[in-house]
């Protein structure tokens, strides 16, 4: 069935929603797809499965018609070829009702074990729960890289996770509804929940495969995640205050520029080394002026968030009595 | 119910104090010839708090709460708080117990003399001097560079018109700006001395890292009251000294020409002259930018001073009834 000829459901009927996001044709797809019904259909809860085919509508159809028995809770959502997971889900929340929602790739990045073991640890004290992918497949450089990658993040948003990078998540539909994600960072959600007050839990799991590039990654990844850094560290911590993060660097180049000067200027009266022509004193000139910029930057940040953000409530609440 | 007063007292892991703390206000309020609310906001806090505030709550019917999901900060919690209360004028006061709920009558009067916003002043500070001086520090810049006179702009206790904070929203953590924000309403302000007591329980929750936050935020705040409907004044201001720094580089470098200067000195004069100009017209061009934000946002911030309008009919005086 494709969606949008489907009628909206009774709300709360249904437990669990299960996400799989299929963003290129993934051998063993059918399968994954059939052992997940299998788990879910262990539970023994009301369940359905969304396949969000990005770009990858027949490969879905063509997989998805080759499972007989799944097809009454299996339904497929088609977006554009690279819409952003932020972008498909929050397309899928529109689509399914589960109170629970389930996210995972196109292939098992865990073992099966492993997803009951999370469904479980979803408890009243939790909304999310993130897998922490232990016995890791791939080689030892992508665990050294993964590790500095995941401490970076935590050190930047405070927010300290060992796993950031595995698709899999499990949550309650809450979460998304009300966290505002787009771009890349749907990996950072238990991150960008944490700012709405959503406590996130990160469960030890068997690694089972991972697929794509392993090791040493091409430049665009490393570019890409480094701007992924950037971004979640910026929108975590100054959207409100983005003054703050411009002056951080702004008053550095001052800094500099101001202890050129009062160099140049020792000499001059202590030593006698005449001003005129010292050309150290240009970089003096250009760090004053990239200050100045910097903090010309903060400042019509500033403007934006007054302007466009002060409607915007900072603070959830819980309850009221 | 629609209470004429409503107090806001922000929480945050309080619960030796919170048991005292409405005793105290109910026994001031008993005076009250008009009906008031008591709103507790509880930030989030990880011990008693919110338990103490429920069982409260059965007893005290003037009470009401908020929780907020997780610790937001004080100025998130006010907020929150403005957001519930019902009453034509808001108290705001510390859960911590160093303010009086005794100097809310005080605070009133001065509200019905005609002021929309009241600021208590905390005369004799019973703090350790390593608060109180940044503090003086900063209430100092704050009181020079906004152009709203206060002595003490952090001190909790506060009274204002609700419609003066209600349409505000402050943003960041800008409590200790509601005054010289709400000053963009065209609100008048005074203040009066309050007591303040030593801390009883628990420990002061301030860092020292705020302490240089506010300096960042002090810039800002300037910026948003005095050029958040005008950008392209504030950054021409800020390119004037660049314009100046190119103009006296231009002469030098025509001088260098003319008299045939060293060609290193010459050289440095024109590098100047150009880094100079370049500052200059970033800012100016930052500042359009400014204006097209702020074209392009609701407009709602220009138009807080109809806030504070009151019409007066000089024809038709009010007849005696």
């Amino acid at each position: 069935m494709i969606s949008g000829t489907h009628p909206v459901r009774a709300e709360g009927s249904i437990r669990y929603s299960v996400l799989l996001l299929l963003e290129e044709e993934t051998e063993g797809f059918a399968e994954f797809v059939r052992s997940l019904h299998g788990i879910f259909l262990e539970r023994g809860q009301p369940f359905e499965i969304l396949v969000v085919a990005s770009g990858t509508e027949w490969f879905a159809r063509k997989e998805l018609e080759s499972l007989e028995n799944t097809r009454a809770s299996t339904r497929i959502l088609v977006m554009p070829r690279g819409t952003t997971q932020a972008i498909s889900l929050k397309a899928a929340l529109e689509e399914t009702s589960g109170e629970i929602l389930f996210v995972c790739g196109s292939y098992p990045q865990i073992t099966s074990q492993s997803f009951a073991k999370l469904l479980d640890a979803l408890d009243s004290d939790t909304d999310i729960v993130t897998p922490w992918r232990r016995h890791r497949v791939d080689p030892w450089i992508s665990r050294v890289q993964s590790r500095l990658y995941n401490r970076l993040v935590g050190l930047l948003t405070g927010t300290k996770l060992r796993d950031l990078s595995c698709t899999v998540k499990v949550f309650r539909r809450q979460v998304l509804e009300e966290t505002d994600l787009y771009g890349n960072l749907y990996r950072f959600l238990p991150i960008v929940a944490a700012r709405k007050g959503f406590r996130t839990k990160e469960i030890p799991c068997d690694h089972l495969q991972e697929r794509g590039r392993s090791g040493w990654y091409g430049f665009t990844e490393y570019f890409n995640r480094f701007l992924d850094i950037l971004t979640v560290y910026f929108n975590t911590r100054f959207t409100r205050k983005p003054l703050r993060f411009f002056s951080m660097f702004g008053s550095g180049f001052l800094v500099v520029a101001a202890v050129i000067t009062a160099y140049v200027f020792f000499q001059r009266v202590f030593l006698g080394r005449p001003i005129g022509g010292r050309s150290v004193l240009l970089l003096a000139l250009l760090f004053a002026v990239l200050g100045v910029q910097t903090a010309g930057f903060g400042l019509l940040g500033e403007i934006i968030a007054f302007t466009h953000g002060r409607q915007k409530r900072e603070y959830t609440i819980e309850k009221t009595i | 119910m629609s209470a004429r007063l409503s107090i806001v007292v922000p929480l945050y892991n309080e619960e030796e104090s919170v048991e005292r703390l409405v005793a105290e206000v109910l026994r001031v309020a008993q005076s009250f010839p008009f009906e008031y609310e008591l709103i507790l906001v509880d930030d989030g806090s990880t011990d008693g708090t919110w338990e103490i505030i429920e069982r409260l709550k059965e007893s005290t019917p003037p009470l009401r709460a908020v929780r907020l999901r997780r610790n937001y900060g004080q100025t998130s919690a006010m907020v929150a708080g403005f957001e519930q209360a019902r009453g034509e004028i808001i108290v705001t006061m510390d859960g911590d117990l160093q303010n009086d709920p005794a100097d809310i009558p005080m605070l009133l009067e001065k509200i019905e003399e005609g002021f929309d916003i009241v600021s208590g002043w905390r005369r004799e500070r019973k703090d350790p001097f390593s608060r109180v001086l940044p503090s003086r520090i900063a209430n100092a810049l704050i009181s020079l560079t906004t152009g709203v006179r206060l002595h003490d702009y952090g001190c909790s206790l506060k009274a204002y018109r609700a419609e003066c904070v209600r349409n505000l929203r402050a943003y960041g953590e800008m409590h200790r700006f509601f005054p010289a924000l709400a000053s963009m309403t065209g609100a008048r302000i005074t203040e009066i001395p309050v007591r303040h007591h030593p801390r009883r329980f628990g420990v002061s929750k301030y860092g020292f890292d705020r302490i240089l936050k506010v300096f960042s935020d002090i810039f800002a705040m300037n910026l948003i009251i005095r050029f958040s409907s005008v950008p392209l004044k504030g950054f021409a201001l800020c390119a004037l000294p660049f314009v100046g720094l190119t103009l006296f580089f231009a002469i030098l470098s025509i001088l260098a020409l003319v008299y045939d200067w060293t060609a290193g000195k010459a050289l440095f004069f024109f590098i100047a002259t150009a880094l100079s100009a370049m500052a200059a017209v970033h800012l100016v061009l930052l500042g359009i930018i400014g204006e097209l934000v702020v074209a392009t946002s609701d407009l709602s911030h220009t138009r807080l001073p109809e806030l504070t309008r009151r019409k007066i009919d000089i024809g038709n005086p009010p007849c005696a009834s």
